[in-house]
């Protein structure tokens, strides 16, 4: 049965660096059927009206990860992304380049930011060459193991969350999603014998600048879900080194925080993070907001039941081992 | 309707505007306001970090207090709205529910996972209804435009939080439609406002909340509002920070998501906070055109 088409009017990003003084949008407007991907749509753009426009993209089955791009500000893949939805919402479809990295031609982006980061992390299984893995035998894994890495392999490098990043967008020390989601997976990996020094050497490199804004894993579009993974990773590193980054102080302040009265003591919050000396780069901005909200120099009320609390942090904090 | 009042950490401290400006408006729309004193921090993500279990703990206890009330539970901070929920998806799992239940039992504190969690935006998109806001319109808030700013933990990550779209959310513009005033659609929407890692790197954190300013400015709005105290020190107590890394003077008006719908309910400045936030809502307030009737 044939569907009914709709009119999809694109604007697409054009942009030669180099030749173009500014890069500027170009509309081209299809009749297709609102289940047409966009990618589909680009291609016949280039087939049959601009031969020049400039894209990436191989499988047309998300599976190489190359077509992302942004489609009405959303970084995707273009091969899994359907114009009807896109049409209905904004009336129109976007798409540009995917952001965080240089602009080569239109579409197409410059990914070694991307992969630099990823080839920092060392993504490869360091073993102990005292005990080489047997030779001709498989090493087991029980599937207790196997279930704490089993998103992360689902990675098609497709740059979806590097390019959806706001701490990548503002922070070049921030390594990006995707390769904390890969460390992730080597940290876990039972035959991986650099765990530790792993977790020691990305406290300092970037982990705590991680936002928990979770917007890798709505780009995400194989469900790797990096902003769990490395949520994981911050606990795996302080359990490893303790408190020693701001982002590990704060985070175990935070905790040792509610003890104290079950709500949060503000001040007390940014004396365990910063120290004293840390406080005092921040009199300025302190007198100016206490001025107007008085209250963050108050040591809150202590809560009813506040021994309820405390008991459940002697029964899990540390948190007991789990049965393997 | 009655439910549970869980006001968070900063709206009983630093955020108190938030508080008073909610209870103005449940008390206008008839949501009675159940407290419980008991009701401890969340752990507002950082407690997640540092040890995973303990935080779904104290928030099962969280939970289980409104449950065993028989009461919903009703947040006004993202932050709070994402941890409780997030507990409440945790405890789904067997395993974590076992060691959860291994220290609040002995307690004699049950968590069942009866209980919904749910965000004054929601409470008044879907259980109060925008057809009942509107008819407690007193003052349409015509003329001022205004940037929603969802921020994170209210739509992210979607399968747990799973209240609408999180790429593509409509409720809050639905809202400040609802009061008269007319949404600013921008990219920065559904960003983050740098708040987690305000400790952490301040000039980052700045930065980026600077450039949701900048953006929401952009496309002409005249005010933001957001459903988040943290949201809100972030874009209103540090704007001076984030107007000094975007190298731009910002002067935003940034409202609390109640404050914008107590303006609209005939609420003064006063009641409402408004003179406790670091940015002046003056110019804001100003756009309002006064009614046709008036």
């Amino acid at each position: 049965m044939p569907t009914d088409t709709i009119s999809a009017p694109f604007d697409i990003y054009r942009y030669r660096p180099g030749k173009d003084a500014a890069p500027r949008y170009q509309r081209f407007t299809l009749e297709l059927t609102p289940h047409t991907p966009v990618l589909t749509a680009l291609l016949k753009i280039r087939a049959e009206i601009d031969p020049s426009l400039g894209l990436r993209y191989s499988c047309r089955s998300a599976i190489c990860g190359s077509c992302a791009m942004q489609i009405n500000s959303k970084s995707r893949l273009a091969c899994e992304t359907h114009i009807g939805p896109e049409v209905e919402r904004h009336g129109r479809i976007v798409v540009e380049p995917m952001r965080n990295q240089p602009v080569l031609r239109d579409l197409v982006v410059d990914q070694s930011p991307f992969w630099r980061e990823y080839d920092k992390i060392e993504p490869h299984l360091k073993l102990d060459p005292r005990h080489p893995m047997p030779e001709g035998k498989a090493t087991s894994m029980s599937p207790a193991q196997v279930d704490r890495f089993k998103e992360t392999p689902r990675c098609i490098a497709c740059a979806a969350c590097y390019s959806a990043c706001p701490a990548v967008e503002a922070d070049p020390a921030f390594p990006g999603p995707m390769a904390l989601a890969k460390l992730y997976r080597f940290v876990v990996d039972p035959r991986d014998t650099a765990t530790q020094d792993r977790l020691v050497r990305i406290q300092p490199n970037g982990l705590w600048l991680c936002l928990r804004c979770h917007l890798c894993t709505e780009a995400c579009p194989k469900d790797v879900r990096p902003s769990e993974r490395i949520r994981d990773l911050k606990e795996m590193a302080i359990a490893a080194q303790g408190g020693t980054e701001l982002g590990s102080r704060h985070a175990i302040g935070f905790k040792e925080n509610l003890k104290g009265g079950g709500l949060l003591n503000e001040m007390k919050l940014v004396r365990a993070t910063s120290g004293l000396a840390g406080m005092a780069g921040q009199v300025g901005q302190g007198i100016r907001v206490w001025r107007k909200k008085p209250e963050i120099m108050k040591r809150p009320r202590t809560i009813e039941g506040m021994d309820e609390v405390e008991k459940i942090y002697a029964a899990l904090d540390p948190p007991p081992k789990e049965e393997p | 309707m009655r439910i549970a009042y869980y006001p968070g950490c900063v709206a009983q401290e630093s955020g108190k505007e938030l508080d008073m400006a909610t209870r103005w408006v449940c008390r206008a729309l008839g949501i009675e306001l159940v407290e419980f004193p008991n009701f401890s921090c969340c752990g507002s993500g950082f407690v997640d970090e540092a040890n995973e279990v303990l935080n779904i703990a104290i928030n099962a206890r969280n939970l289980a207090i409104a449950e065993k009330a028989g009461l919903d539970i009703l947040t006004i901070c993202s932050t709070c709205q994402g941890m409780l929920t997030l507990a409440k998806v945790r405890m789904q799992d067997p395993k974590v529910k076992a060691r959860v239940d291994g220290a609040l039992k002995p307690l004699g504190i049950e968590y069942k996972g009866t209980v919904q969690v749910k965000h004054l935006l929601r409470v008044l998109t879907q259980d109060i209804g925008l057809p009942a806001v509107k008819a407690k319109v007193r003052r349409p808030l015509q003329g001022m435009k205004v940037g929603a700013f969802y921020g994170c933990h209210l739509l992210r990550p979607a399968d747990e939080m799973g209240s609408e779209s999180a790429e593509e959310p409509h409720s809050f513009e639905d809202l400040l439609t609802a009061v008269g005033a007319t949404p600013v659609d921008y990219r920065g929407r559904v960003m983050c406002c740098g708040f987690p890692i305000q400790f952490v790197k301040p000039s980052t954190a700045s930065a980026i909340a600077g450039r949701q300013i900048l953006d929401a400015k952009a496309h002409g709005a005249d005010a933001m509002a957001t459903p988040c105290p943290l949201c809100h020190l972030s874009l209103d107590a540090y704007q001076n920070k984030a107007a000094k890394e975007v190298h731009a003077p910002l002067d935003m008006p940034v409202f609390h998501l109640p404050q914008v719908v107590g303006l609209a309910f005939g609420a003064s400045p006063e009641e409402l906070g408004l003179s406790r936030h670091l940015v002046p809502t003056d110019a804001a307030l100003a756009k309002v055109r006064s009614p046709a009737s008036a």
